[in-house]
């Protein structure tokens, strides 16, 4: 059964969404244990598929049994097996922890919202397992389309964010489409390993180039790159809870890796990094990326908000990686997918558990939230430091590799940019932490203050918190391990 | 910033037509489209698939992951239509209007008014935009329709010899039911097809696609290889290819048509389910 495991990474959510979904019409009990069943199984899936790629290598699997150029394949390699386990933990760890508002909020719905959840996944999963670059933009709608419907029914002017979020959606995955398109022009083929075995004898196809442009731009609409990031702030910010903490830390990520996927398994290192002036460009747009995304985020005044803008600075970061071409960046690129999935999805569950409990997210309601709500706090401190990127969390280590890669490519700017980013960041947590555990309670009646009174989430929120805050050390003391046996072995020979 | 888009807009599209000049001629013989995988899917498809129109053994064997997740599509975007827009709402939250048919005379019901019974032979509810004598629209759809669902089941099977499949059999199927809305009304509709079948057809369609994939698995072959089948269907291995896409796009066809009418149910309704269209 192992050799069909690739397969059955999207077959489990998939099938399980359309059960769940047939099961909100004749017995809604059974739609939440069957949807964490499936995650668990799908998340148990992938681990055995990341221990089987570094023991025994990259593993295709071809679908309807036709060979690679003919037909569709997944691939699953030291590039995307680490991130397919992040992509899953991450979506079980929310389901549980949104478990109380699903029931809240789509009581009579439940297998529909459960429906969406799991086919957003199946697409999330697909697109990072896939070997064919056309396989990749089906399993795209597929994750936008729930994606939008996931956001739609959220709090205030959630359906017009999640409009506009359609609409920028849209084109920038026309884009991406129109450069497929392009790369079939000049190639004739869609299997990803097959176009990086022609691209060396197109050195010079002006076809080619314009399609890495195009599928580059649509990817930086989808993955929120200033100055594209207007649709984000709103659409994440007014999402329901249970779905903000699902698609915030995924959407983004996953589009970085299909960046990533696109420029070094299709294009190649040696033809996306050959014009030193559009690298240049980029990694001077992520720059403006993560100074504006962190000066934004110091304008904030509610907590989701915030972390809304700290997502459009921590994608510079990763663009700007990936773009410096060599190979401390890339790698930093790389790993930070995976510690910021981690990272926004802590944030985002902590935001979730203080809205649960205090009905609002904005600051001046947060005071006294360290002696009313401790395990959450412990969890959003964690979550925080990783931010900033204090060891021994992942944070830190990541934003090593990147200051690295800056270093050695001699991009000052960049260097500059996530210092400051990293010092902002600390503004921004810091003075959380002052409001909320220094700042005068004024809950109690009269003069005389009794203090905050222990009021915790429930444990279905605490305990998938506290496990993503752990994880983040987790990852952070494994650095090494996921660096020298997964991400350096992906990085094709190209890098220097 | 209208201004800064509109340069936005204008400098992309002149790249992109300007380009167009680099393109292979069109229906040039030896650009890559034409010559590399191509040759193998005109020389090779019927062989293999024993379909003889190769646009179906493309899209429903050699991609036909691909299209499972087409299909997949279309059931997500009925599934999303009722999650944002359907609202349970009781009887007496909206005017009405009934005709009592005995004098001939129309009721406007207010919100919160007595309603007569569901099913009175007495009081006939009308829609609000109701338009007298439509026997001519009625009775031609009454002849229309059974002719429309047979050349959509037609199409469906035929797929493998002529366009079509199960995607155009789907829509034209679910064509004929929402004509059946339009000509009649929504309520009388949802009587016939109701939204419960619906949303349970639209997640078997797809469950009858990916679950063939399933059972592939479980003759031990890759995922939706319907060689696997051949034991099974009792045939050859080609034509346990050939049958296999001929279930798919059953599924397909089953998934299209009931998500088509989920969605217009939802839509025309604004997600009342009471008066369309």
């Amino acid at each position: 059964m192992t050799q069909h495991f690739p397969a059955l990474l999207i077959i489990i959510p998939l099938l399980s969404a359309l059960l769940v979904s047939a099961m909100g019409w004749i017995d809604r009990r059974w739609c939440f244990p069957l949807a964490v069943a499936s995650l668990a199984g799908a998340l148990a899936v992938s681990i055995g598929l990341a221990a089987h790629v570094m023991a025994a290598g990259p593993i295709v699997y071809k679908m309807a049994g036709w060979r690679p150029p003919i037909g569709i394949v997944y691939v699953i390699d030291y590039l995307n097996a680490p991130v397919l386990v992040v992509i899953l933990a991450v979506a079980l760890l929310n389901l549980i922890s949104a478990k109380v508002w699903i029931e809240k909020d789509f009581e009579d719905k439940m297998g529909a919202y459960l429906g969406l959840y799991l086919l957003f996944l199946s697409g999330m999963v697909g697109i990072v397992a896939t070997g064919d670059a056309f396989n990749l933009y089906v399993l795209l709608e597929i994750g936008s389309l729930t994606g939008y419907a996931l956001i739609g029914l959220g709090k205030e002017r959630a359906p017009l964010s999640s409009l506009n979020y359609l609409f920028m959606g849209t084109i920038g995955a026309s884009f991406y489409l129109l450069g497929i398109g392009y790369i079939y022009i000049a190639t004739g083929t869609l299997n990803m390993a097959d176009i990086a075995l022609l691209v060396p004898q197109l050195e010079g196809s002006g076809t080619l180039f314009l399609a890495l442009i195009i599928c580059m731009a649509g990817l930086f609409v989808k993955m929120a790159l200033f100055p594209l990031h207007g649709w984000l702030p709103n659409a994440y910010s007014n999402a329901p809870s249970a779905s903000a903490g699902l698609i915030a830390p995924l959407t983004t990520k996953v589009m970085i890796y299909a960046m990533v996927r696109v420029g070094l398994t299709v294009f190649t290192p040696a033809f996306t990094f050959a014009r030193p002036l559009l690298s240049e460009a980029i990694v001077w747009l992520a720059i403006a990326a993560i100074v504006s995304g962190s000066l934004l985020a110091l304008m904030q005044r509610r907590l989701s908000r915030m972390f809304t803008y700290i997502i459009v600075a921590e994608v510079g970061y990763m663009v700007g990686g990936f773009w410096l071409g060599n190979k401390a960046g890339v790698t930093g690129a790389t790993l930070h997918i995976i510690n910021d999935a981690a990272m926004t999805l802590t944030l985002f569950m902590a935001v979730s558990a203080i809205i649960w409990k205090l009905g609002s997210d904005k600051f001046e309601d947060l005071q006294g939230l360290f002696g009313k709500m401790p395990f959450t706090m412990i969890g959003f401190v964690i979550a925080a430091l990783a931010v900033i990127g204090i060891p021994p969390t992942c944070g830190f280590f990541s934003k090593w590799y990147l200051i690295t890669g800056g270093i050695n490519a001699g991009q000052w700017g960049f260097v500059a940019a996530l210092l400051f980013s990293s010092l902002v960041n600390a503004v921004l947590f810091f003075r959380i932490f002052e409001i909320a555990f220094f700042e005068p309670f004024a809950e109690g009646h009269g003069h005389h203050d009794h203090g905050p009174v222990f009021n915790e989430a429930p444990v279905t929120m605490v305990a998938p918190l506290l496990i993503a805050a752990l994880s983040l050390i987790a990852l952070g003391l494994y650095t090494g391990d996921i660096v020298t046996k997964l991400i350096q072995l992906a990085l094709p020979a190209g890098i220097a | 910033m209208k201004f800064l888009a509109m340069i936005a807009v204008v400098l992309t599209g002149g790249l992109l037509i300007f380009h167009t000049g680099a393109f292979p001629d069109f229906g040039d013989a030896n650009s890559p489209a034409n010559t590399y995988l191509s040759p193998y899917y005109l020389e090779n498809g019927q062989a293999d698939t024993h379909a003889p129109n190769v646009v179906t053994s493309v899209l429903a064997d050699y991609r036909g992951y691909d299209t499972m997740f087409e299909t997949t599509v279309v059931f997500a975007a009925g599934l999303a239509c009722f999650f944002l827009l359907r609202r349970k709402q009781k009887p007496g939250d909206t005017p009405r209007m009934y005709r009592h048919l005995p004098t001939g005379v129309t009721l406007h019901i207010k919100e919160g008014g007595t309603l007569p019974a569901e099913d009175s032979a007495v009081f006939r509810r009308l829609d609000s935009e109701f338009v007298p004598h439509q026997i001519i629209i009625k009775n031609t759809c009454r002849i229309v329709i059974p002719f429309i669902q047979i050349f959509a089941l037609y199409v469906v099977a035929h797929g493998h010899y002529s366009p079509g499949g199960g995607f155009q059999g789907g829509v034209l199927l679910a064509a004929s039911f929402i004509l059946y809305a339009i000509s009649h009304d929504l309520r009388r509709a949802i009587r016939r097809f109701p939204e419960k079948v619906a949303a349970l057809f639209g997640s078997m369609g797809v469950l009858i696609y990916a679950g063939t994939g399933v059972l592939c698995l479980l003759f031990g072959a890759n995922f939706l290889n319907y060689e696997a089948l051949a034991p099974l269907l009792g045939v050859s291995p080609v034509m346990a290819r050939s049958h296999g896409i001929l279930i798919v796009e059953i599924g397909v066809a089953f998934a299209v048509m009931a998500v088509i009418i989920w969605i217009y149910y939802n839509l025309s309704s604004a997600g009342k389910h009471d008066e369309g269209l």
